[in-house]
């Protein structure tokens, strides 16, 4: 007689995503009680249930005004650089891949920067969208593509080519940012903004420009979620499947760099997130990309609203920069990733 | 349905690494192409896959995957039932027993839950092996699939190519560098030199592979009568 072994394999995703989805609204509730002022738990839930009437006027408006938009704006912006990161380790095949190792946040930086000093930053489109996010954007692309092209040999990514290059791109962008501060003094606090990250100047139209890309790209990256992996085959073996190399680089590319240009230009370079998020998706044993795409969403938004909520807190009235937080705990882990693949590379295999 | 390359020439720059090329993969049949290193062997297999990988029929192993692919070994086994017309890409029951079908193929239903990239090179040339077999192509291109392994393996690995040829008619071309091993699993034999087609034949015998190798080969016979190659 044969007992039903249970499958190993099924990886439990819709309990994590559900679990993550409870966390998220959680952690977004608290932190819009958390701020300068503190609010009651019990008055946000009487904004979101339609009992603002009940509520002081100033609290509608910190609530309505400030906590919401900033919030939702952290989340989105975790989610999105997550994600990005996720597509960016399966693309470069690399680990340690992600947009602000690899220079691409500076180059949008950098893209950013050159729009407002050369006056292009009025508001275009809805009361939010300006001239900062096309530079950004060119800035993303021009500076994926570079890296992309320094770092293909014979047609594959070498991994510790890629890396180098990335540093090496990301030094230039800062350097001519700083280049670009120094010689327009007066624009200097906006540009300084970019360099260290915030979610202070969120507002509501600016909040809901975001959250169009968001809505709009990431079902093109979850769709192209699966091909990125087939891609890891190789081109040739790829193709016998029905995946053409260029064409998804080229949709991973634009869907990529638009999430990338939006999220800096609105808040800012905030590194680090797009590299340890979706470690931390692996290591609840979510392995394909689609799936570890979803979840490193999920855990982005959750990690950035903390970390904002942390920032807005332990030095209130002051700020602290969102950059410095997420930095602070992210780099220490990539040491620690550094240090697992010396040991991995080394000649004695530690265990076995 | 052959596989046929006409007059296909391949340059890299000034470098040409395929003149003119003309040959006819039969199918229902392993290929052997065999023949000094550089002399264009994976190039050519590379043109015919994407001369014929529209057609969607047939399956590709390289040589070797770069990188880092973040996947377990049953992710890896699995994209070989990926398919492009679908949205969702869960796996039916069908596909599933697929895939078990093709790790127990492999023997690697032990290892199917360790990420690949932390596996031997042998162990990571069954898994490629085990993703082609799972998506069932009629045709399966190899570029040295034994280069890794060790010959208790190689050999299961040709002998698996056997079966698939002798049950299912599926049709193999192999690059091979271990003589012997093609001598004995091959049906045809492409000897390849300096970017050309020298010789196609049924048999390998000591003197195409002195011409293609440029060193002489001997060829002794053994007790159980397969003929076993050498070089001095």
């Amino acid at each position: 007689m044969r007992t039903q072994v249970p499958d190993k394999s099924s990886d439990r995703f819709v309990i994590k995503f559900t679990i993550a989805v409870i966390m998220l609204l959680c952690v977004m509730a608290v932190s819009c009680c958390l701020g300068s002022s503190t609010t009651s738990l019990s008055d946000v839930i009487k904004y979101f249930t339609g009992r603002s009437s009940e509520l002081a006027n100033t609290t509608v408006t910190i609530i309505g005004r400030i906590r919401i938009p900033r919030t939702v704006t952290a989340a989105l912006v975790g989610g999105a650089l997550a994600s990005v990161g996720c597509i960016m380790q399966g693309v470069f095949r690399n680990p340690m891949a992600d947009p602000s190792v690899l220079g691409i946040s500076s180059g949008a930086a950098l893209g950013a920067a050159v729009a407002i000093v050369l006056g292009l930053n009025g508001v275009i489109l809805f009361g939010a969208f300006t001239g900062a996010y096309i530079g950004a954007m060119i800035g993303a692309v021009v500076t994926w593509i570079l890296v992309f092209t320094i770092a293909t040999r014979n047609g594959h990514y070498d991994t510790s080519s890629t890396l180098l290059a990335g540093i090496a791109i990301s030094s230039i962008m800062s350097a001519l940012i700083t280049v670009i501060m120094t010689l327009h003094l007066d624009d200097m606090e906006r540009v300084y903004m970019w360099m260290l990250g915030t979610f202070s100047a969120s507002t509501a139209d600016k909040t809901k420009l975001l959250a169009v890309v968001v809505v709009l790209m990431m079902p093109v990256l979850i769709f192209i979620a699966p091909r990125i992996d087939i891609l890891k085959l190789g081109k040739e073996a790829a193709l016998t499947l029905g995946v053409n190399q260029k064409s998804t680089l080229a949709v991973t590319l634009g869907a990529c760099s638009c999430l990338l240009a939006f999220c800096v230009a609105n808040s800012g370079i905030i590194g680090f997130v797009g590299l340890i998020i979706p470690h931390i998706a692996a290591f609840f044993k979510v392995t394909k990309m689609r799936k570890r795409l979803i979840l490193s969403f999920m855990t982005g938004a959750i990690f950035m609203v903390i970390c904002d909520t942390v920032c807005k807190t332990v030095v209130a009235p002051g700020e602290l920069a969102i950059g410095a937080v997420t930095s602070l705990i992210g780099a220490p882990y990539f040491l620690f990733l550094l240090m697992g693949s010396r040991l991995r590379s080394g000649k004695e295999k530690i265990s076995s | 349905m052959n596989l046929e390359v006409n007059n296909i020439s391949v340059s890299f720059g000034d470098h040409a690494v395929l003149s003119d090329v003309t040959h006819t993969f039969k199918e229902g049949k392993i290929t052997m192409i065999i023949g000094p290193n550089g002399c264009g062997k994976t190039t050519l297999i590379r043109t015919l896959v994407s001369m014929y990988a529209k057609d969607g029929d047939l399956s590709y192993i390289p040589q070797d995957i770069y990188g880092d692919t973040g996947l377990n070994v049953r992710d890896i086994v699995s994209l070989g039932r990926y398919d492009s017309s679908k949205f969702f890409q869960g796996e039916s029951e069908e596909d599933k027993k697929y895939i078990d079908d093709a790790l127990s193929l492999m023997e690697l239903q032990d290892k199917k839950d360790q990420m690949f990239d932390t596996l031997s090179g042998g162990e990571k040339q069954r898994c490629m092996a085990a993703r082609a077999v799972c998506q069932d192509a009629s045709w399966f291109i190899m570029d040295e699939p034994a280069s890794n392994l060790d010959p208790v393996h190689s050999k299961h690995i040709l002998n698996t190519a056997r079966e698939l040829v002798r049950k299912e008619g599926k049709s193999f071309i192999i690059v091979m560098h271990d003589v012997n091993l093609a001598a004995a699993y091959g049906d045809e034999f492409v000897l390849m030199k300096q970017g050309r087609v020298m010789n196609t034949a049924d048999e390998l015998t000591s003197s195409l592979l002195s011409e293609v190798f440029d060193t002489s080969f001997e060829c002794v016979r053994t007790p159980s009568g397969k003929n076993v190659f050498y070089s001095d």
